[in-house]
C-alpha cells in the first residue's frame, strides 16, 4: 500500500519560503501541479500571506519597540543586522515569480552567447540590501550591459534581468518616447512576488519598435502590494513604500 | 525606531516581511485565536531583536519557528493557571504546562544564548515531535540535536507527562 505522508506546516512554510533543498523542492513543486488539494492549500498559504502583513505591517512592531525604547547595542548591532540580511539571502533561493509580457514583440532568450556574456558579468548572489536591474544589448555573438544614457536603436535586442535582497512583490515597466508602458514582469497592473537569489534573466528578450527619444526602464519594489496606474507614473515614483531602480536610454536621431 | 541606521532598519524590516506570515500562522495552530496569533507574532520579532546578540541566525525560519512555538507554550500555561480558557489539545496542554528544567535556566539567567540551539527548550522539543508529526531525525534538525540527545530530552519530559511515548 502507498501513503502519503502529509506535508508538516513547517515544511509547507519552507516550500513558500523557497529554502527546501533543491530535490524537496522539485518534488514538491512537481505537486502542487498534479494535486489539487495541495495546490489550494498552497494558494491560501499565499493569499493569507498578503492579508496578513496588510493587517499587521512591520510599523506596528516598531511603535512596540519604540515605545519600549529599545535602542540597539552599538557595538552589535551593525553587525547583527548585517547577520540578518546575509541569513536572508543565503537561506532563500527560490524564483517563482509569473512573469507576463504585454504589447511587445517578444522572442525566447535561447541565444547561448548572449547569456554566457551576461552571466560572465556576475553571476552570483547578491551582497547589498538594494534591488538591482540590468539591461542588456545584445551585439553580434555577444551582448553589452547598458546603463543610464546609453544609445540603442529600433531593432535593438534587449535583455532584462534583477535581482532583489529579500522577498518582496516587484514589477518590470518600460516607458517608450510615445508614452506607451510595456509590462514585463507583473500580473496584469499587480506585482508579481519576487524571490531573493541570483540575478534573475526573464524568459524572453525583445526587440525595441521605432518609438522615438528614450526607452526607461523601471523596476518597481516593496514589501506592500502596490498597483501601477499608467496615468499617474509619479505617484509611484514617489511612493515611500515602494523602492525603484531606473534605467533610461536614448534614442537618437528621431 | 530605534534602529539608528536605514541599512539596520531595512535589513529588520525584511527579516519581518520574509517570515511574519509564517510566525503568525505557527502562532495560530498553537494558540486557536486570531487576535491573539497577531499579538504573538509581534512579540516573538521583538523576541529576537532583545536577544540580538546571542542569536544563531544560520537558519531564520526555524528560529523563528521554535521562538514561536516556546512563547506561544509560556502563553497557554500562564492562561492555564490563571485559569482561563485555552483552546489547544490535550497534549500541547500537557506539554505546555510540564515542569521544563531549561525553562529554569532561562529565568536563572544562566545562559547566555538562551536562543542558541542546543539549549533549546524540552517543551519545543515535544511540541514538534508529538504535536507537528515530525521524526526524530527531522526534531533533531530543527533544534541542532543529535536523535539520542532529542530522545534523551523527550524520555525526561515523558516522565512527568503520560500518554507520551517516544515514536520513531
Amino acid at each position: 500500500m502507498t501513503t502519503i505522508r502529509k506535508i508538516s506546516d513547517f515544511k509547507m512554510e519552507r516550500y513558500l519560503l523557497g529554502e527546501l533543498p533543491d530535490v524537496e523542492m522539485r518534488e514538491l513543486r512537481e505537486r502542487e501541479v498534479s494535486d489539487e488539494i495541495f495546490a489550494a492549500r498552497v494558494k491560501k498559504m499565499r493569499e493569507e500571506n498578503d492579508r496578513i502583513l496588510a493587517e499587521c505591517p512591520f510599523e506596528a512592531v516598531e511603535a512596540r519597540l519604540e515605545m519600549a525604547g529599545k535602542s540597539p547595542s552599538p557595538a552589535v548591532g551593525t553587525a547583527f543586522w548585517l547577520k540578518v540580511a546575509a541569513a536572508l539571502v543565503v537561506a532563500l533561493g527560490i524564483f517563482s515569480a509569473v512573469f507576463m509580457g504585454r504589447d511587445v514583440v517578444t522572442m525566447q532568450s535561447d541565444d547561448a552567447s548572449m547569456e554566457v556574456a551576461m552571466a560572465d558579468a556576475g553571476d552570483t548572489r547578491i551582497k547589498g540590501l538594494d534591488a538591482r536591474m540590468e539591461v542588456w544589448k545584445k551585439t553580434g555573438d555577444s551582448a553589452v550591459q547598458l546603463v543610464n544614457g546609453d544609445e540603442v536603436r529600433e531593432g535593438d535586442e534587449i535583455q532584462l534581468r534583477y535581482s532583489v535582497p529579500s522577498r518582496c512583490y516587484g514589477m518590470l515597466v518600460s516607458l517608450d518616447g510615445n508614452g506607451t508602458f510595456t509590462m514585463h514582469m507583473a500580473e496584469g497592473k499587480d506585482p508579481v512576488m519576487l524571490e531573493p537569489g541570483k540575478m534573475t534573466t526573464l524568459p524572453y528578450a525583445y526587440r525595441l519598435d521605432n518609438a522615438p527619444r528614450h526607452e526607461t526602464f523601471f523596476l518597481f519594489t516593496s514589501h506592500m502590494r502596490f498597483t501601477f496606474d499608467e496615468s499617474n507614473l509619479n505617484a509611484l515614483l514617489k511612493n515611500k513604500e515602494v523602492s525603484n531602480v531606473i534605467i533610461e536610454l536614448r534614442k537618437p536621431g528621431r | 525606531m530605534k534602529v539608528d541606521n536605514q541599512a539596520e532598519q531595512k535589513a529588520f524590516s525584511e527579516l519581518y516581511g520574509t517570515y511574519a506570515p509564517m510566525v503568525y500562522r505557527r502562532c495560530l495552530s498553537l494558540l486557536g485565536d486570531d487576535a491573539e496569533a497577531k499579538d504573538m507574532m509581534q512579540d516573538v520579532f521583538l523576541r529576537i531583536y532583545d536577544r540580538k546578540d546571542s542569536l544563531d541566525l544560520s537558519q531564520p525560519s526555524s528560529l523563528l519557528w521554535n521562538t514561536a512555538t516556546r512563547l506561544c507554550l509560556n502563553r497557554i500555561r500562564d492562561k492555564k493557571r490563571r485559569g482561563l480558557d485555552v483552546d489547544s489539545s490535550d497534549t500541547l496542554l500537557n506539554i505546555a504546562c510540564a515542569d521544563d528544567e531549561m525553562d529554569g535556566y532561562e529565568a536563572r539567567g544562566l545562559l547566555a544564548k538562551i536562543f542558541s540551539k542546543e539549549q533549546e527548550s524540552t517543551r519545543t522539543i515535544a511540541v514538534l515531535h508529538y504535536v507537528d508529526g515530525m521524526t526524530l531525525e527531522e526534531t533533531a534538525g530543527m533544534v541542532g540535536l543529535s536523535v539520542s540527545g532529542v530522545r534523551k530530552r523527550l524520555r525526561t519530559l515523558q516522565a512527568r507527562i503520560k500518554d507520551l511515548e517516544v515514536k520513531r
